[in-house]
């Protein structure tokens, strides 16, 4: 086959011939197996939530099915269907900060899992309002760790980080009633109202799915930023390389993949056990080198510069090279053919979560009270299988960019401390990025995050994007799969700023920072949200007054239709490269692209082609801009 | 706010004005007509260095506009809007330039307008050694007189170089605030356009001692962001015109601090509404480190005040100059010997005067003692009393050893100042500058007539005359050390002397035995030894070693180096040098001109532009920038035959340098007289004139070989 979708990933041509000769199949051998999409599921329109169907609708109006056996119109699936992903997405997000926070209430300064940042510990408990008079960090911690699980579960309230976003956006989310309540109940009360027979109002629908995605937003996801880096430390910005390239041929490879830090964490911390270093030199490598993939790979990199093997469909590129000794996994955007791809190589495909057993790994379960234990274990079985290694079979593409990464909110205020004159200003604000951004010195913010989807060239989109905006001083924050794109291209290096207008240039080399900041994995999009709103509240205004945009140019996950909703329910547009399930309604499509607007002052774009999607962004920041005269 | 929108708005202006005002020198003089700013060899500078281009007459002034047009695009970026302000920038200089075409004085005193070049070289010094630690602009009006004069006296105070634009300069005035070039507070002029002078001064920096090719503007942007440490500070309401051309100061590097409310820029564009901390917040944001000695006498102390001078009716006190013996030696001592901070006057103060001026004897003794101290410093620190004296208001120090002259100003007389006071502040100073060597300090004034007679006759005669002897023995034949001299890197990135016995620095401020304390002040810093190993050619003064030391010092900039010729791979200069020699070839011999020297010579160049063939770390042969100094060493180009070639000097350069000229010629060549066979204005500036002098007197050159 050719690979014409890959112009844009030069390593992976070579791989991908490297796999015909091996008998390897990928995603897109797959994908041309699967032929043409599903025209009713492409447009939202196939129901298929009762056993009376499936249903599907005609996508053509007055021709064909034009309801339900049910009577549900168009508008009222593609609303349903997209609920549901919301939903999904959510509970994926939040169900992985309730694992954080579980291990918070472990946390033991004699334990596996101690608090690290006990600075962020105290700032968290001042903001929630825990009495820490006489406690020792172990107990507030603790306390801490029980008050988020409530926010899981709690039967009154809202979500506590609500608080966080500026007075206006709060105002919005009340006269809507779309502040979130209990997570859990989020997600369940919109799996109720999209049961058969029950909510089929399309914009009632959309409603509840903003409510359960801002429980994603403010809660699940926060909680999984905010309790990790107590957990595990805030990110401070440190050097790391990305790309395939960085995986090495006399070393036991082990590459990490999925998205809970507190597996990954323990796995970085096993490797560096000395016992374990010997061994892998007993079977006659020089070392071990743990390498990341997808968000699991930006949280460990994020806190300590572990390199990116590359992003979410690079993971079988990984397993091709034939130089990985193990891939250990936990949850979400694994693909099942990781197995059957394995079995072309000596690597062990080892599965870890009971919530996400994969037919055809080696099932190691990890549980948090034998943390290290259990990673001693699966990395002692990743040196063992060094010897298993075809060396006729390894390819190691000699493909990697340095990147600097770890930019949490606290490093981006530290480093714009650098700018702030004594005389004029105070420190620990993030005055200085609204000045720059009211000058015009750069003209607004990108976040521009999400996945990789087959439906478009791979990274190409990232990558185009970004560059069109920094080349027009639009300063690019990353997090997910985008930011690993974005690494892999040198985008996060100092030397990127020439790659930036002027102004976002100046702004590169006076604050000391890339065009493109990686604040972290897709929980992370939490710490765009607390940025965005720090610069709002700065202002005195709302999100939506400000020059910034979400940019999802590759997404796939249902996570993404979560973030992507949750972020304009808080006030920020956001631009979707693929376009969603729901085009088979044209009430249900203008609802999300336009007329949600008047209610919470913002709204999805969907444009494919990367060049006009940044035109677009561009014209929408200048817009804003116009409206508040700078 | 839209700031971009502002600053096109200026920009417009401007260009409004310049249409007009080249319009009127096209009517009024036609386009044949001369433009040009008095004395300077880079006409328009600012449009020069841009550009590329030559702008010389006022037809050229049109092609100048078209050149600033070609910056103005008013786009969304910052890049569009900083163009604007280069645009803006290009366009004052056609304005003030079309001022000079149609009055040859537009600037009256004390308004400056253009500075020469010559004034920017001899910024160069105080420059690179941070004795002018920054460059302030002033521009707009305060909100009284007394806080414009309260933050001038601060700059001054702190050493900076302090330029005005608008009515500040009336405030100034009313508060009686010394100014003008040697103060280092100049008013430039009351209309916008003349900040332009200011620009022209940082670019020309560029030009003279960063040797940035013309029309590179990029690289001129980064030599005065990186090197020129000036901010400007605006008060009372800004003004399109002003913002305008603060986007031209943002796009050198240089920050804006405004009084009235900004859409600030961290670090580029600042809003201080507080007065009293707008000189904090300007030194800050440019990053402005001032050396602090806290010294408490009653007058101010700052670098600014050195140039100062003390006419005779403003003088109170007056010590040597001819009518009273006054003299100065600093001595090495035993560490026992010295009781530290010990500070002591013997004889009267200046408040027993009977009638003013008062004319006393002065003599002063500074014992130093420390454990890296070595009695080749002496000399070294001894000068340094010159500059410190100088930096006291109100007191002026001129000469060294026993003919040293001070004056002491009736106004810091009656502010308080006494002796004693002086006394502190060359403790203080020697303490603060020499900490290396200086661990304790010891300062004692006499101004009783019999002592100051008696020491100078027991301890400083002797004292001196032991030095001169050393010194005669010190030549570069006898050490087999040289020094390397990077100070000006700052400003001079390719650029470093080598310093010899016999040859000082450029500049003419650092001598062998400057060097030598330097390196043992500041270990690791712009002095460093380098062994006089792998002669190639004595005469020439080629050494492997030397050269390997200034090509790694130059970072590869210039590779071979000969010590002792001027047309062989000569030594680099800064630009901030005194003099420059250059090859008159009809004569067989080199002219030298001296940087104060305004008109053309024999080589049909004035200093300006024989200057701007060399500097900036560039090797040019038959071109070399020298101290005064080094005119009378038998090491001046002594692989071309020596001072023998010298034909031609102006006049004040000649009676200079004359007694040890003259003496070094006898020693060479049996010769009495020489300065009388060099050639002078007085005497001739045309070639042939010359060369008829010449022949009259019999000079060296004509029977040396041909040159080239």
């Amino acid at each position: 086959m050719s690979h014409e979708v890959l112009e844009f990933d030069v390593s992976s041509n070579v791989l991908l011939e490297k796999a015909k000769k091996d008998g390897a199949e990928t995603i897109w051998d797959r994908q041309i197996a699967m032929k043409a999409k599903c025209g009713f599921g492409d447009k939202g329109l196939c129901c298929r939530i009762c056993a009376m169907g499936p249903c599907r609708i005609s996508p053509v109006e007055g021709k064909g099915a034009q309801r339900g056996l049910c009577g549900a119109t168009a508008d009222t699936i593609a609303a349903r269907n997209f609920a549901r992903m919301v939903a999904a997405g959510t509970a994926a997000h939040s169900d992985h900060a309730r694992d954080i926070a579980h291990v918070m209430h472990m946390a033991n300064k004699d334990g596996n899992y101690k608090v690290k940042d006990v600075g962020k510990l105290m700032k968290l408990a001042a903001e929630w309002k825990l009495d820490t008079e006489g406690k020792d960090t172990d107990e507030i911690a603790h306390e801490l760790a029980e008050k988020a699980l409530m926010e899981f579960g709690k039967p009154f309230g809202v979500q506590n980080f609500l608080t966080r976003a500026p007075k206006q956006r709060q105002q919005i989310w009340k006269d809507l009633k779309i502040e979130p309540r209990a997570i859990d109940r989020e997600v369940v009360s919109l799996m109720h109202s999209t049961h058969i027979g029950c909510a089929s109002d399309a914009e009632s629908i959309f409603e509840m799915s903003m409510r359960t995605s801002l429980a994603d937003g403010w809660g699940g996801s926060m909680i999984g930023t905010e309790f990790s880096d107590i957990m595990f430390g805030t990110p401070t910005a440190r050097g790391t390389e990305a790309n395939l390239g960085v995986i090495e041929e006399n070393m036991v490879n082990i590459l990490l993949h999925g998205h809970d830090p507190s597996f990954s964490e323990m796995v970085v911390l096993a490797a560096e056990v000395p016992e374990l270093i010997q061994l892998a030199k007993e079977v006659g490598a020089d070392g071990i080198n743990l390498v990341g993939m997808c968000c699991t790979g930006n949280e460990v990199t994020m806190r300590h510069g572990v390199k990116i093997a590359g992003n979410f469909y690079q993971q079988e590129m990984a397993i091709l090279t034939g130089a990985l000794e193990a891939v250990m996994v936990d949850v979400q955007c694994i693909f099942p053919a990781l197995a059957r791809l394995s079995d072309c190589y000596h690597t062990k495909f080892i599965s870890t979560s009971p919530k996400a057993k994969i037919t055809g790994s080696t099932y190691i379960e990890f549980n948090e009270e034998h943390a290290l234990e259990t990673c001693t274990q699966i990395i002692r079985e990743a040196i063992m299988n060094f010897k298993n290694r075809d060396s006729s079979k390894v390819l190691i593409p000699q493909i990697k960019s340095k990147a600097i990464v770890g930019y949490s909110v606290e490093t981006v205020i530290q480093h714009l401390d650098k700018v702030v004159n004594s005389q004029t200003d105070v420190f620990n604000t993030v005055k200085p990025l609204s000045d720059v951004i009211w000058a015009g010195v750069i003209r607004g913010a990108a976040g521009v995050v999400g996945c990789n989807n087959p439906q478009v060239k791979h990274d190409k989109s990232h990558i185009t994007l970004i560059k069109e905006l920094i080349k027009n001083d639009v300063i690019v924050v990353a997090t997910g799969c985008a930011a690993q794109a974005a690494a892999k291209a040198g985008l996060m290096t100092m030397e990127a700023k020439e790659l930036c207008g002027r102004g976002l240039k100046e702004v590169c080399e006076r604050v000391g920072i890339p065009p493109v900041l990686h604040m972290g994995s897709c929980v992370d999009i939490s710490r765009i949200l607390d940025l965005v709103s720090r610069v709002a509240i700065e202002r005195g205004l709302d999100n939506s007054n400000l020059p910034v945009v979400g940019v999802a140019p590759e997404w796939m996950s249902e996570k993404a239709v979560a973030i992507g909703t949750y972020v304009i329910s808080s006030g920020i547009d956001t631009f979707l490269g693929i376009t969603p399930q729901i085009t088979g309604s044209e009430m249900f499509t203008n609802l999300l692209t336009d007329k949600i607007e008047e209610k919470v002052g913002a709204k999805f774009f969907f444009e494919e082609d990367p060049i006009i999607c940044a035109q677009k962004i561009m014209d929408r920041i200048e817009e804003k801009r116009d409206r508040l005269g700078i | 706010m839209n700031l971009f929108k502002i600053i096109y708005s200026g920009k417009d202006q401007y260009l409004e004005l310049a249409e007009k005002m080249v319009q009127k020198a096209i009517d009024e003089k036609g386009r044949d007509a001369e433009v040009k700013f008095p004395s300077t060899a880079y006409s328009l500078p600012v449009i020069y260095a841009i550009t590329g281009e030559k702008i010389a007459t006022v037809g050229d002034l049109e092609k100048a506009i078209v050149l600033a047009k070609e910056f103005i695009h008013e786009g969304r970026l910052l890049q569009d809007a900083l163009d604007s302000g280069t645009a803006s920038a290009m366009l004052a200089e056609i304005i003030e330039a079309v001022k000079y075409t149609l009055d040859a004085e537009p600037y009256k005193a004390p308004l400056q307008g253009h500075l020469t070049d010559a004034q920017i070289r001899a910024f160069g010094v105080p420059l690179v050694t941070q004795d002018i630690p920054g460059v302030a602009v002033i521009i707009g009006e305060c909100k009284d007189a007394e806080t414009a004069a309260g933050i001038i006296k601060d700059y001054q105070a702190k050493g900076l170089l302090t330029f005005m634009v608008g009515k500040v300069i009336d405030q100034a005035i009313e508060q009686g605030v010394k100014m003008g070039i040697d103060l280092r507070v100049i008013p430039l002029g009351y209309e916008i356009e003349s900040v332009i002078h200011v620009v022209s001064v940082a670019i020309r920096a560029s030009l003279i001692f960063g040797a940035v090719e013309p029309g590179n503007f990029e690289a001129h942007k980064k030599y005065t962001k990186d090197r020129v440490k000036a901010f400007v500070n605006v008060f009372d309401n800004w003004d399109d015109k002003i913002i305008a051309a603060g986007a031209a100061a943002i796009e050198l590097g240089f920050p804006a601090v405004t009084e009235t409310f900004i859409n600030e820029v961290p670090t580029l564009l600042l809003h201080q509404p507080d007065n009293s901390k707008v000189v904090e917040t300007s030194l800050e944001v440019r990053n402005i480190k001032i050396k602090i000695t806290n010294i408490d006498i009653p007058v101010g102390i700052s670098s600014a005040f050195e140039g100062e001078r003390i006419r005779k009716n403003d003088m109170y006190a007056e010590f040597g100059g001819g009518r009273t013996k006054a003299w100065e030696l600093v001595r090495m001592k035993e560490m026992s010997e010295i009781e530290d901070n010990k500070i002591e006057l013997i004889g009267p103060d200046i408040d027993t005067a009977d009638k003013i001026p008062y004319n006393m004897p002065f003599a002063v003794i500074v014992d130093v003692a420390g454990r890296s101290m070595e009695e080749d410093f002496e000399p070294v620190l001894e000068r340094r009393l010159h500059y410190f004296m100088n930096y006291i208001e109100g007191v002026m120090h001129i000469g060294q050893r026993n003919i040293a002259w001070i004056r002491i100003g009736k106004e810091s007389y009656e502010k308080g100042l006494r002796l004693a006071d002086i006394g502190k502040v060359i403790y203080a100073k020697m303490k603060s500058d020499f900490d290396k060597v200086v661990d304790k300090c010891q300062v004692t004034i006499y101004t009783d007539p019999a002592m100051v007679e008696q020491l100078e006759k027991e301890i400083a005669l002797p004292k001196y005359a032991t030095r001169d002897l050393r010194l005669a023995s010190l030549i570069d034949e006898n050490v087999d050390t040289f020094y390397t001299c990077t100070l000006c890197q700052s400003f001079a990135p390719a650029h470093v002397c080598i310093v010899t016995p016999e040859r000082l620095g450029l500049c003419g401020a650092v001598s062998w035995l400057d060097a030598k304390a330097t390196k043992e002040l500041d270990p690791t810093g712009a002095c460093q030894p380098i062994a006089k190993t792998g002669v190639e050619d004595e005469e020439k003064g080629i050494w492997t070693e030397i050269s390997n030391a200034v090509a790694t010092a130059s970072q590869g900039a210039v590779e071979r180096v000969s010590l002792y010729s001027i047309l062989e791979d000569p030594m680099t200069s800064c630009g901030c040098f005194e003099c420059i020699c250059g090859i008159m070839p009809e004569a067989n011999g080199v002219v030298i001109v001296n940087r104060e020297f305004g008109t053309v010579t024999p080589v049909g160049m004035t200093f300006g532009e024989l200057a701007s063939m060399t500097g900036g770390g560039v090797q040019t042969p038959g071109f070399m920038g020298h101290g005064r100094h080094f005119i009378a060493s038998k090491k001046f180009m002594s692989a071309e035959g020596g001072i023998g070639r010298i034909v031609w000097m102006p006049k004040e350069l000649k009676d200079d340098v004359r007694d040890r000229l003259n003496a070094t010629a006898k020693e060479l060549y049996n010769i009495d007289n020489f300065v009388d066979m060099i050639c002078d204005e007085t005497i001739a500036v045309e070639s042939e004139a010359v060369l008829e002098f010449l022949e009259a007197k019999g000079h060296p050159a004509l029977s040396l070989d041909p040159i080239m």
